[in-house]
C-alpha cells in the first residue's frame, strides 16, 4: 500500500472509517437522530471525495480499479446510502433499531458496492460481493420484533450462502484453468484455440449461478419476492438498487475486460435473459402486494440489462450504466413512498390499502406514479430514454429477437404498473390515514423525481459522461 | 483434453499416489454424504471432521503440507470443535430421545477411520509428494505470510472488516430483546 493507493481508495476509506466510528459511538450513545445524521454526512462526504479525489491510473493492490468508471459508481452508491439513511431516520426510531449498528451496516454495504463496481480481480470481486451481502443479511432481519423480517433474513442467508459456495467454486475452477485471479488474464486464459476450455465453461457456469442469484435472474429468483416483502422498506430499497446495480456494474467490468473471451456463453445468457423477462412479467401481473410486485419488476429489469450486455459493445455497456442510474432513482423513489407512508404499526404493502391514496396524499401519489411510469418506460421519464438506449444497443448488436421480447415485456409491464396507479386514483371512500411523512422523506422523494424527470428530458450530458467512463 | 499440466501437482503420476488419492477422494465424498444425511448433529459433525482429515491428506499428497496443516488445525480442529461444543451446549438431539447404543452405527465410522489411518501410514512411509516434481509448489509459511500481508494486504483488510460487521450483526440479531406487549409492528 502506497500513499497513492490510499488516495485512490479514499471514498471507500471514508465510508468504512465512518462506519466503524459510528459503530463505536453507537455503543455508548443511543440517540438515533445524531447517529443517522452522522451516517448521512459520512455518505455525502464519501460521494464528494469520490468526485474530487484524482482517479489513480494504477490498480489498487491488483484487486480494485479506481478508474472513472469505479468512481462514478462510488458516487452513486454513496448517494444511495445517504438517501436510504435519510429515509430510515423516522422508520428506525419508530421501530427502535440500534442506530449505531444500522448506520454502520448501511455505510459498510455502500463501501462493498463501491469496491465491487471497480473489481478487477476475481478475489476482489468475491470479497466485495460478500462484504455487502453480509451486511444485507443482517439488515434484512434488522427488525427483531418482526417474524416476517426474520424469515426473510433466514431465506436470504441460506440461499445466499449456497450462491457464495457456487461463486467460490467457480472462481476456483477459473483459477485452476488459467492460473491467475486478475480479470483479463483469467478470462482470456480460459480460451484454447478460440474455444472455452471445459474447466473454464464449468467455472463460468458456477459463477453465473451465483451472479444470477445476486441479481435474481430467473431460475435463481425465487428468494426475491419473499425477501423484498419481509425486509424493512429502506433496506429493500438498498437491496433493489445498490445490491443489484453493483453486481450489474461488476458484470460490465468483467465482460468488458475480456472482449471475445465469453462468446460461447452468449447462448446461455440469451436463454437466461429471455426466461428472466418472461417469467418476471408473468409473475408480476397477478401480484396484490406492492413490494412483491416491485420485486418481480426488478427481476424483469435485470433481464433488460442482460439483453444490452449480450452484444458486448461499448454502446451496450454505456446503456447498461445509464439504465442502472435511472432504475436506481425510480426504484428508490417507489420504496421511499412506501417508507414515508409507513407508521409504527407497519408498512402499507397490500394494494387494497392504497385505494384513493393519490387523492389523500397527492404529492406522494404523484411521486409513486412517476416512479412506476419511469420503471415501465413512459416517455418524458428517464426510464424511456434508458430503455431506448438499451434496446437500441441490443438491436444494433444483432440481438433483435431478444430486443423484441424486451419491448413486449415492457408493454406488459405497463399493465401491472398502471394497475397500481389506477388503484392510487380510484376510490369511492376516503383513503385510510397513514403517516404524513417527514420533510427529510419528502426531500428524498424530490431527489428521486427530479433525477427521473431530468434524465428523461435532458439525458445528453449523462449519456456523454457515461460514454467516456466505459472501461 | 490437455488440461492436466495447467493444474500443478494434481495428478501424482506414480501408482501409489493415484491409489491413495482415489481412496481419499472416495472417503471424503462418503463422509460428506453421510454428514448431510445424519439426523443427529453430533454424528454429522464427526463425519464432517472425517471429511476434513481426508481433505488434509489430499492436500498433503498434492505437495501442500502447509494447507494440510491448516485444514487440520483450523477446520477439523478449531471450527469443528466449536460446532461440537455449541451443539452439545444447545442439546440439539433429534426428538430429545436418549441415544441407544447401536453397534451398526459404528461401521461406517470405523471403515472411514481405517481408510484415513491407512492412507496416513502409507503417506508417511512412501511420501509421494517429495518424490514427484511438486517441490516447486511448496510454499513455506514465510512465503505465504509475505504474499498475504504484502500482495493481498488489502484483501485481508476487507475480510477483517467483513468479520467485524458479521460479528456485530450476529450479536445484534442474536441478542434477545423483550417483546413489547400488545403491539407487533411489521
Amino acid at each position: 500500500m502506497t500513499w497513492l493507493d490510499v488516495l485512490a481508495l479514499a471514498p471507500v476509506l471514508v465510508l468504512v472509517i465512518g462506519a466503524t466510528t459510528l459503530l463505536m459511538a453507537g455503543a455508548w450513545y443511543h440517540e438515533t437522530r445524531p447517529l443517522i445524521a452522522g451516517g448521512i454526512a459520512v455518505a455525502l462526504v464519501a460521494a464528494v471525495t469520490a468526485g474530487v479525489a484524482p482517479p489513480s491510473p494504477m490498480e489498487i493492490a491488483g484487486l480494485f480499479s479506481s478508474a472513472p468508471f469505479a468512481r462514478y459508481f462510488a458516487i452513486l452508491w454513496s448517494l444511495v446510502a445517504a438517501l436510504i439513511l435519510m429515509l430510515s431516520l423516522r422508520y428506525a426510531s419508530e421501530r427502535e433499531f440500534a442506530a449505531g449498528e444500522y448506520v454502520a451496516l448501511v455505510l459498510f454495504s455502500a463501501a462493498g458496492m463501491a469496491l465491487l463496481s471497480g473489481a478487477t480481480s476475481l478475489v476482489g470481486l468475491f470479497l466485495s460481493l460478500e462484504s455487502f451481502t453480509l451486511a444485507l443479511y443482517i439488515l434484512v432481519s434488522f427488525h427483531r420484533n418482526n417474524n416476517q423480517g426474520a424469515e426473510a433474513g433466514l431465506k436470504y442467508l441460506v440461499l445466499g450462502a449456497v450462491a457464495t459456495g457456487f461463486m467460490a467454486f467457480g472462481i476456483a475452477l477459473i483459477y485452476a484453468a488459467s492460473g491467475t485471479f486478475h480479470l483479463p488474464e483469467a478470462l482470456n486464459g480460459l480460451q484454447v484455440g478460440g474455444h472455452l476450455r471445459p474447466w473454464g465453461l464449468l467455472g463460468w457456469g458456477l459463477a453465473l449461478v451465483a451472479i444470477g442469484f445476486k441479481i435474481s435472474l430467473v431460475p435463481f429468483h425465487l428468494w426475491t419476492p419473499d425477501v423484498y416483502q419481509g425486509a424493512p422498506a429502506p433496506v429493500t430499497a438498498l437491496l433493489a438498487t445498490g445490491s443489484k446495480g453493483a453486481v450489474g456494474a461488476a458484470l460490465v467490468m468483467v465482460l468488458a475486460s475480456a472482449p471475445g473471451a465469453w462468446q460461447e456463453l452468449v447462448p446461455l445468457l440469451w436463454v437466461l435473459a429471455l426466461l428472466t423477462m418472461l417469467v418476471g412479467s408473468l409473475c408480476a401481473l397477478p401480484q396484490e402486494n406492492l413490494k412483491r410486485l416491485l420485486a418481480y419488476s426488478s427481476v424483469v429489469h435485470m433481464g433488460y440489462l442482460l439483453t444490452a450486455l449480450l452484444p458486448g459493445s461499448p454502446e451496450g455497456y454505456s446503456a447498461v450504466v445509464f439504465y442502472l442510474t435511472v432504475y436506481t432513482a425510480a426504484s428508490l423513489g417507489a420504496f421511499a413512498v412506501i417508507t414515508s407512508l409507513s407508521n409504527a404499526h407497519g408498512e402499507p404493502q397490500k394494494l387494497a390499502a392504497w385505494h384513493g391514496l393519490g387523492y389523500r396524499y397527492p404529492v406522494r401519489g404523484a411521486v409513486l406514479a412517476t416512479c412506476l411510469l419511469s420503471l415501465a418506460g413512459m416517455p418524458l421519464t428517464g426510464g424511456f430514454i434508458g430503455k431506448f438506449v438499451l434496446f437500441h444497443a441490443a438491436i444494433k448488436g444483432g440481438f433483435t429477437g431478444l430486443a423484441v421480447v424486451a419491448i413486449l415485456a415492457s408493454l406488459v409491464s405497463f399493465a401491472y404498473y398502471l394497475r397500481v396507479v389506477m388503484v392510487l386514483y380510484s376510490s369511492d371512500e376516503p383513503a385510510p390515514a397513514l403517516h404524513p411523512g417527514t420533510s427529510l422523506e419528502h426531500a428524498v422523494l424530490l431527489v428521486c423525481v427530479s433525477a427521473i424527470l431530468l434524465l428523461g428530458l435532458y439525458p445528453a450530458p449523462l449519456l456523454d459522461l457515461i460514454a467516456t467512463l466505459i472501461p | 483434453m490437455n488440461t492436466a499440466p495447467s493444474i500443478p501437482g494434481l495428478w501424482c503420476h506414480d501408482m501409489i499416489g493415484s491409489v491413495v488419492f482415489y481412496l481419499l477422494a472416495a472417503a471424503t465424498l462418503t463422509a460428506t454424504l453421510l454428514c448431510i444425511t445424519r439426523t443427529s448433529p453430533v454424528h454429522a459433525v464427526i463425519y464432517l471432521v472425517h471429511a476434513f482429515f481426508d481433505l488434509a491428506l489430499i492436500f498433503y499428497l498434492f505437495g501442500a503440507p502447509l494447507v494440510a496443516a491448516w485444514e487440520m488445525i483450523i477446520y477439523a480442529g478449531a471450527i469443528m470443535v466449536l460446532f461440537l461444543f455449541i451443539i452439545m451446549m444447545l442439546e440439539l438431539s433429534p426428538g430429545g430421545k436418549p441415544l441407544t447404543v447401536d453397534r451398526r452405527r459404528w461401521i461406517p465410522v470405523l471403515i472411514l477411520s481405517l481408510v484415513t489411518l491407512g492412507c496416513t501410514v502409507l503417506l508417511i512411509i512412501q511420501d509421494p509428494s517429495s518424490a514427484g516434481s511438486g517441490t516447486a509448489y511448496h510454499a513455506s509459511p514465510r512465503d505465504f505470510g509475505t504474499a498475504l500481508f504484502d500482495h493481498y494486504a488489502l484483501a485481508v483488510q476487507v475480510v477483517s472488516f467483513q468479520l467485524l460487521f458479521a460479528a456485530v450483526g450476529a450479536y445484534y440479531v442474536g441478542k434477545g430483546e423483550p417483546r413489547k406487549r400488545g403491539e407487533q409492528p411489521s
